[in-house]
């Protein structure tokens, strides 16, 4: 199974690389009020709306190394899209794992925790304002 | 009345006696034809007639001379009041008159003892207190003639210490003189070094605006260099995001490739190698900046070391022009200082030849110094002589004194008219 993967919290994510959109950049992501820390805002990238989180804080409540310019991963699937900021982008790489979930090892031995948009979109849905 | 002499008198009486003898005779003749009786009355009329006019004539002239007696007897004890009479109009008149003379003169004499007598009283106080200031003035002045002749002493010593300490300055300020043309001479040698350093100067100046405007030169290839530095990052920007948009780009490839499926399989390949040049691009790229960024951190400190020194030669500029202006300021000072050491060596000779003068003076101060205190002790030889001589004075005066009492003694026992 092919999985796009990045590291966010010092974690190595991996995603299915069927939920894969686009990698996005020199967007302007808009704030949203009255919505939990991670999330970013919102992009409206070629026709669709993408709600955009930091992985970095979803996943360790840590702010995101500053950059100028992220890169933004968009996720678009049957439920949803959303656009993801990770800490850095390591690429595509095929794993021997066909759940989609779980957690797999690459050639090198790093650990890679796999997780589909919508175990993400759950996990930010659980959260608080301002949490 | 006319004055008669006594033998006038005599003559005269012994006529008229003998005329009335005569007479007598004369009558007793008439009267007795007796010529023994009338013989020896006559005899007895004549001897009568001559004992009574003896005794008469002899008494009035004892009379008169006993009236003188009483008076001498009375002058002889001193009594001058009484008044000579003059009774007589013969030649005891005359005695009469030259005693009432000599006792008037005596009165007079006197008097003028008296009054002499208390004169030389007066003035026998006056002098006794004359003499006692004369002997206070001597001692005085003996005293002043013993401090004139130690100060004339201290004096000669002090002008001979100040002949000689003027003599020594005489020495130094000739020294003076010989150092002040040995100065003058400096001075001269001053000036021309000031010069030479004035010229030397300007040179080092001409010399540092070479420099500068090297430095200048030297600078601008710099700062092209900075320049390019600055357009090869902005390059490297550029260069930077290509590799980033075209990492980005082989991203979205894999994505596209891995969807495609087997189809695309050789396009992921592709993709991948594309990121890979991305990454290696990017990391080039990054490394290049590091190195540009050092080059142009080192540039920029080659910048502020040649700012600093242009900086450092400006000041060194602004120095050595401070520098022109001290050594012209010198030289004019110099210049003041060579004319005044000239008036001061003048002022100098002047002043020598001053002191010499003055020395002279001293001299001559010295040698008055030295008459003084000789002049001083036979002023004090001769105080002391004046001394002993207004002792024997004092002495003389004394026994004046005790004569001008003993006469005063004597003339207080004659007495005048109105003690």
């Amino acid at each position: 199974m092919d999985i796009f993967i990045f590291e966010a919290a010092n974690q190595c994510i991996g995603i299915e690389a069927k939920y894969i959109y686009r990698i996005a950049d020199n967007v302007i992501i808009v704030p949203v009020p009255l919505m939990p820390a991670c999330y970013e805002g919102l992009i409206y990238y070629r026709g669709d709306l993408f709600d955009v989180i930091d992985m970095g804080r979803l996943m360790e409540n840590e702010a995101t190394m500053l950059r100028d310019d992220p890169y933004i991963i968009l996720l678009k699937w049957d439920a949803g899209k959303l656009g993801l900021i990770p800490d850095r982008i390591v690429g595509m790489q095929w794993v021997e794992n066909e759940s989609g979930t779980g957690t797999v090892f690459n050639k090198k031995g790093d650990t890679i925790k796999l997780m589909t948009p919508d175990e993400i979109w759950g996990k930010l849905s659980g959260l608080a304002y301002g949490a | 009345m006319s004055r008669t002499s006594i033998r006038n008198k005599l003559i005269l009486s012994f006529l008229v006696l003998l005329l009335l003898l005569m007479m007598i005779v004369a009558v007793i003749n008439r009267l007795t034809h007796d010529f023994y009786t009338a013989q020896a009355i006559s005899v007895a009329l004549a001897l009568a007639a001559g004992a009574i006019f003896g005794g008469y004539f002899s008494r009035s002239i004892v009379r008169r001379l006993n009236s003188l007696s009483a008076v001498a007897k009375e002058i002889s004890h001193g009594d001058l009041s009484k008044d000579i009479p003059l009774l007589s109009q013969d030649e005891i008149r005359d005695l009469e008159e030259v005693f009432a003379s000599m006792v008037k003169d005596l009165r007079e004499m006197i008097s003028d003892i008296q009054n002499v007598a208390g004169r030389m009283e007066e003035t026998n106080r006056a002098l006794c207190s004359l003499s006692e200031k004369v002997m206070a003035s001597s001692e005085e002045i003996d005293a002043s003639a013993k401090a004139i002749a130690k100060g004339s002493e201290q004096q000669t010593m002090i002008v001979q210490k100040t002949s000689l300490v003027i003599n020594n300055s005489l020495d130094q300020m000739d020294a003076a003189g010989r150092q002040s043309a040995q100065t003058v001479s400096k001075i001269k040698d001053a000036l021309v070094k000031t010069g030479s350093g004035e010229t030397k100067a300007r040179e080092t100046l001409k010399y540092l605006d070479n420099v500068l405007s090297q430095i200048a030169e030297n600078t601008e290839p710099i700062y092209r260099l900075s320049n390019k530095v600055d357009k090869i990052r902005m390059v490297m920007h550029v260069m930077d995001e290509v590799a980033q948009k075209t990492e980005l780009l082989s991203l979205n490839a894999s994505i596209e490739a891995t969807r495609a499926g087997e189809m695309g399989k050789g396009f992921a390949l592709v993709a991948n190698e594309i990121r890979s040049m991305a990454e290696n691009s990017k990391r080039s790229s990054q490394e290049i900046g590091r190195i540009v960024d050092d080059i142009f951190e080192d540039n920029k400190a080659v910048i502020e070391v040649l700012r600093k020194s242009e900086q450092d030669v400006g000041k060194g500029r602004g120095i050595i022009t401070g520098m022109v202006g001290t050594f012209k300021e010198m030289l004019s000072g110099v210049e003041e200082i060579s004319t005044d050491v000239k008036a001061v060596e003048a002022v100098t000779l002047r002043q020598v030849k001053e002191i010499k003068g003055l020395l002279a003076h001293f001299e001559a101060l010295s040698r008055l110094a030295q008459e003084n205190f000789v002049s001083t002790q036979k002023t004090t030889v001769g105080t002391k002589n004046q001394k002993e001589g207004m002792q024997k004075i004092v002495e003389l005066m004394q026994s004046l004194n005790t004569l001008s009492e003993k006469m005063m003694a004597s003339q207080r026992r004659f007495r005048l008219r109105g003690d």
